[in-house]
């Protein structure tokens, strides 16, 4: 049996999943200022009159993270850049930060040397901030992590008991600012989240449940809680992510599903392209900062059920600012869940109420109420359809770098139109209407978050750097480094070097067993020409398991 | 207008072709605009709001046979790569016409400024020239009246030179490595345009190791009053970063910091990367340099590792030479109505050249007969007969007859009488009927006596 709990903005939802049968569902309403006892709650509410040994996986998927840095919650850190040549480290917004000589470039050559003593005032001046967290980043340091250990030898006898963390290790991927920002988001959350790690592996042990615990990512993808500890970052957004590995286990493999959760305020869309969800091109956008976190495209829409009608001369518009809820509901004004009611789409609310709201409309508009509601919910639609639209659009004109890219990009249609969340299911027949797709409002739609947790598998990458004129390999992931000789490996020699090493590391975290997913979804070879003879060659492998649902799982 | 003073975001395109090269070791070739990816990537440059990444499209072959006279057709004469290099600058171009950004930069590859209005095969690495299709796409599609295109490779664009050669309304500039000393081996201050657009065709050769100070002195005290001048509709960069003091194909002494103070100055509308072979020393810091000016970012930290302010200096007669020039081009330049009415006077009605010109990469020689109306009520129908020889063989030849915008019916008569005149003749392969009136090309073949239309 597996578990899946998602803390959600109101409830904490739970599924007990047997095989491709859920067995059991319960919530308990979301208490942001205890996140564990919440997940404690469900999972005990969930697991009354089960046996506890048969449970053979617990993934949680929380907002833990994602609250820390909303509420400002986070650990205060001391941000040390070696930028070298480029960009005005100001230009990056990202805040208060020490600025430390030296460079390297993009083959991972020094180009600059470290000024040691200029390091020492550094961290006399965090000392002074008594400031206990650092994070040091370096420009291209992922190509050369000389700067970056020397850096941190020196601040860790500097500052003792600081919390060091080094770009290099978080993230090997080239965009330096990115790099900042998740570093300094990592540390900023690491020792929070080990706390709430340590709490729960406790509180388990003490309801005898021996099961692996899992953490969802934003990336869908799940990691054994005592490995998260490395990457709390990883398990932001975690929810959304959530629902939409819900949704992929809810519909036939293989199509191409928008995913639409209407709540009150706002609209979150996703999308299931060919059976995989997309991932946001560069990385998440955390609060204010852009991150190299993998994590799933969502588009926000300011539009919900609750959102503000507004009448303009003969014209209805919808939101963006929610004034309450709608009238039918006992609150103010007119709203989409008024429209729907008049309209009988939905049963919820007070009919007489929903019925003045749309009458209050329909005057401005010169109309009948049920004309007016008509209005209203058509705009919805039509807003929803349109950002749908979008997204595809955005989605098609991702820049690409390569001829075959350009050329060869497809074109895709949504085939479903999947509704989760509140507010989705009288709208989503309309929705997909209008984009030619089959609505669908899985049965477990409420708890589609819950059941994605539970029936996610591990993801992982592993993006692999090798120049082969400087003898060198290195893995972006981790920091990790070695030689090659051969200086004319070809890139089939690169793709098993990294299938070798994904395995490697896919042991080291636990998930050792899903390293035969993998698969390489990206490579690059360029040979290096110096006068009119080939120097080296330059080689880049991303090998992945991708999100994915575990083999248990048989959909519906 | 340039640039200056305008809000919004800078557009980039960055289509560095990394599958497509001339042979593997050519300098043009996949890895070009590599270290310059991971350098513009790792800055995070597409990330920060003052800068919009947009993706590239593919040309219309239309868009390629509005500039330009492909033998025997659009189709033979261009790969996918060049259509998307192409189509690049014309995304910018719709993007800015929309009002989405203020400026843009295709950082694209391959180049194309060497690349004349008759194609036959591949010279100074160019195919078809993007700036050139650019330009033609902006008056064509949004009416654009005067373009000034500035050239700041180290070699001489002659490819857009010959292209708007009677076209008084394209002021072609172009400042580079004295030809003497460099490819294609002209670009001298006499070269000055046909008949009708005397001065609006002006060269700056340079002497070889020409430093920051000497560029920027051609740019404050030539370029930038004459701009002021000419009030172009826009201002166009053919921003070649081969004048760099690292280039391994020419012998200037130019920096990124000078390279971005000129994009600054100039204020280019959109920008097209032409050439630039240092790609690991000069590339990534230009690149880096140009964006940060043209989305007005602080540039003062870009710095290639080995230079230092001062580092080159310029010698009192390189200065001299370099204010000889100058003061040379601004007299043309002065003179310029002067020069057309003189030059109109003692005309006649029909203006011809002889040209030969020498395709470098694909080892062709070809020799054309340009003949153009200089026409009282507009710029005058041209045809060009063309022969190309590779080695001891006829490649293939060509009659070619173009139309301009803006014709008066007799031009138009008399162009069309030319085409068919030359439909069916045996002794020609092609004859190709470029309307840019009305927007309309034919190719037609003598020897399968069939036509195509774009």
């Amino acid at each position: 049996m597996l578990i899946g709990i998602d803390v959600g903005g109101t409830t904490t939802d739970a599924v007990l999943v047997d095989g491709s049968q859920v067995v059991k569902t319960a919530y308990v309403p979301t208490d942001h200022d205890n996140l564990l006892n919440c997940l404690l709650g469900a999972l005990d509410e969930l697991v009354v009159g089960f046996d506890v040994r048969k449970i053979e996986r617990v993934v949680l998927s929380t907002t833990l993270i994602t609250n820390m840095i909303a509420e400002g919650k986070t650990d205060p850190v001391a941000l040390v850049l070696i930028p070298g040549p480029g960009t005005n480290p100001k230009d990056y917004n990202l805040g208060e930060s020490y600025i430390l000589d030296g460079a390297i470039d993009y083959r991972g050559r020094e180009i600059d040397k470290l000024n040691e003593s200029q390091i020492k005032d550094v961290a006399s001046k965090i000392s002074a901030k008594h400031l206990s967290r650092v994070a040091v980043v370096g420009k291209f340091c992922q190509r050369n992590h000389a700067h970056e250990n020397r850096v941190g030898e020196i601040m860790a006898v500097a500052l003792p008991g600081a919390k060091i963390e080094l770009g290099h290790k978080v993230s090997g991927q080239l965009n330096f600012p990115r790099r900042a920002a998740t570093t300094l988001l990592t540390v900023a959350t690491k020792d929070q989240y080990k706390e709430f790690a340590g709490a729960m592996t406790a509180a388990l042990r003490q309801r005898k449940i021996s099961a692996p615990v899992y953490i969802l990512k934003a990336d869908g993808g799940t990691l054994p809680l005592d490995k998260s500890i490395e990457m709390p970052v990883e398990t932001i957004f975690s929810g959304t992510a959530a629902s939409i590995m819900g949704v992929l286990a809810l519909t036939p493999a293989g199509q191409t599903s928008v995913v639409v959760d209407i709540g009150g305020t706002t609209t979150d869309l996703a999308l299931i392209l060919s059976g995989k969800p997309l991932l946001s091109s560069k990385g998440a956008k955390v609060e204010s900062l852009l991150t190299h976190v993998r994590a799933f495209a969502v588009k926000s829409v300011a539009i919900g059920g609750d959102s503000v009608v507004n009448v303009a001369t003969d014209c209805v518009t919808v939101g963006p600012q929610r004034n309450g809820p709608a009238l039918c509901m006992g609150g103010s004004g007119p709203t989409p869940t008024d429209a729907m009611r008049v309209l009988g789409m939905t049963t919820i609310g007070d009919a007489a109420k929903a019925e003045k709201a749309m009458q209050d409309v329909a005057g401005k508009l010169h109309c009948m109420p049920k004309e007016a509601a008509q209005k209203v919910v058509d705009f919805v639609v039509e807003k929803i359809v349109s950002e749908v639209e979008e997204m595809f659009c955005e989605w098609e004109q991702e820049p690409a770098y390569r001829i075959w890219e350009i050329v060869k990009k497809e074109k895709l249609q949504a085939q479903n139109v999947v509704g989760v969340g509140g507010g989705a299911p009288p709208l989503v027949p309309l929705v997909a209407a209008r984009l030619g797709a089959t609505a669908n409002v899985p049965k477990y739609a409420p708890v589609a978050n819950a059941i994605g947790a539970a029936v996610a598998r591990p993801t992982l990458t592993l993006n692999l750097h090798i120049d082969t004129e400087r003898g060198e390999y290195i893995v972006a992931e981790e920091g990790l480094t070695g030689k090659v000789t051969d200086r004319k490996m070809t890139p089939e020699q690169a793709e098993k070097m990294a299938k070798k090493l994904l395995a490697e590391r896919a042991e080291r975290l636990g998930i050792g067993e899903y390293a035969g997913e993998a698969e390489q979804t990206y490579s690059e070879v360029f040979n290096m020409i110096r006068g009119w003879s080939t120097v080296g060659r330059l080689l880049d492998v991303r090998m992945e398991i991708p999100a994915g649902l575990l083999a248990s799982w048989r959909r519906c | 207008m340039s640039s200056i003073g305008k809000s919004g975001k800078t557009g980039l395109i960055f289509f560095p072709a990394f599958d497509w090269a001339i042979s593997p070791t050519h300098p043009e070739r996949e890895e070009r605009l590599l270290y310059t990816r991971d350098q513009i990537f790792e800055e995070g440059l597409m990330d920060l709001p003052a800068i919009e990444e947009y993706k590239p499209r593919l040309a219309e072959l239309k868009d390629v046979a509005r500039t330009h006279f492909c033998v025997p057709d659009v189709e033979s004469q261009v790969t996918e790569a060049h259509l998307i290099a192409a189509g690049s600058t014309l995304t910018l171009a719709d993007a800015l016409e929309k009002g989405e950004i203020r400026n843009g930069f295709a950082l694209v590859r391959p180049p194309g400024h060497h690349s004349m209005r008759v194609v036959h095969g591949n010279r100074g690495f160019c195919n078809i020239n993007n700036m050139a299709i650019l330009v033609d796409y902006l008056r064509t599609k949004y009416g654009h009246k005067r373009i000034a295109v500035i050239d700041t490779d180290v070699h001489h664009g002659d490819g857009t030179q010959e292209i708007f050669w009677h076209d008084p309304d394209v002021l072609c500039l172009s400042f580079h490595q004295d030809g003497h000393t460099l490819y294609p081996g002209s670009g001298f201050v006499n070269e000055m345009g046909g008949p009708q657009a005397l001065a609006r065709t002006l060269n700056v050769p340079l002497p070889p190791g020409t430093t920051d100070e000497g560029i920027h002195y051609v740019l404050d005290n030539l370029i930038l009053p004459i701009l002021d001048e000419f009030k172009p509709d826009l201002v166009l960069n053919s921003a070649g970063q081969d004048n760099h003091y690292t280039d391994p194909l020419a012998n200037m002494r130019f920096s990124a910091n000078g390279y971005a103070r000129l994009n600054e100055k100039l204020a280019p509308d959109i920008c097209v990367l032409e050439g630039g072979y240092a790609v690991e020393t000069a590339l990534p810091y230009v690149n880096t340099g140009i964006i940060q000016a043209m989305a007005g970012l602080d540039y003062s930290h870009v710095k290639e590792p080995d230079f230092v302010p001062g580092r080159f200096l310029q010698t009192d007669q390189m200065k001299r030479e370099i204010e000889t020039t100058v003061s040379q081009v601004q007299k043309i330049w002065d003179e310029r109505d002067e020069l057309v009415k003189d030059a109109l006077a003692g005309a006649g009605d029909f203006y011809r050249r002889k040209k030969r010109v020498f395709y470098d990469t694909d080892m062709i020689n070809e020799s054309q007969e340009e003949v153009v109306r200089l026409c009282p009520h507009c710029a005058g129908y041209m045809t060009i007969s063309t022969q190309a020889q590779r080695g001891y063989g006829i490649l293939n030849s060509a009659f070619c007859v173009s139309i301009p915008r803006g014709a008066c019916s007799s031009c138009r008569e008399d162009a069309k009488e030319e085409y068919e005149e030359h439909v069916d003749d045996r002794r020609i392969g092609y004859v190709l009927m470029q309307d840019k009136d009305r927007d309309r090309f034919k190719f037609h073949n003598n020897m399968t006596h069939t036509q195509r239309g774009y």
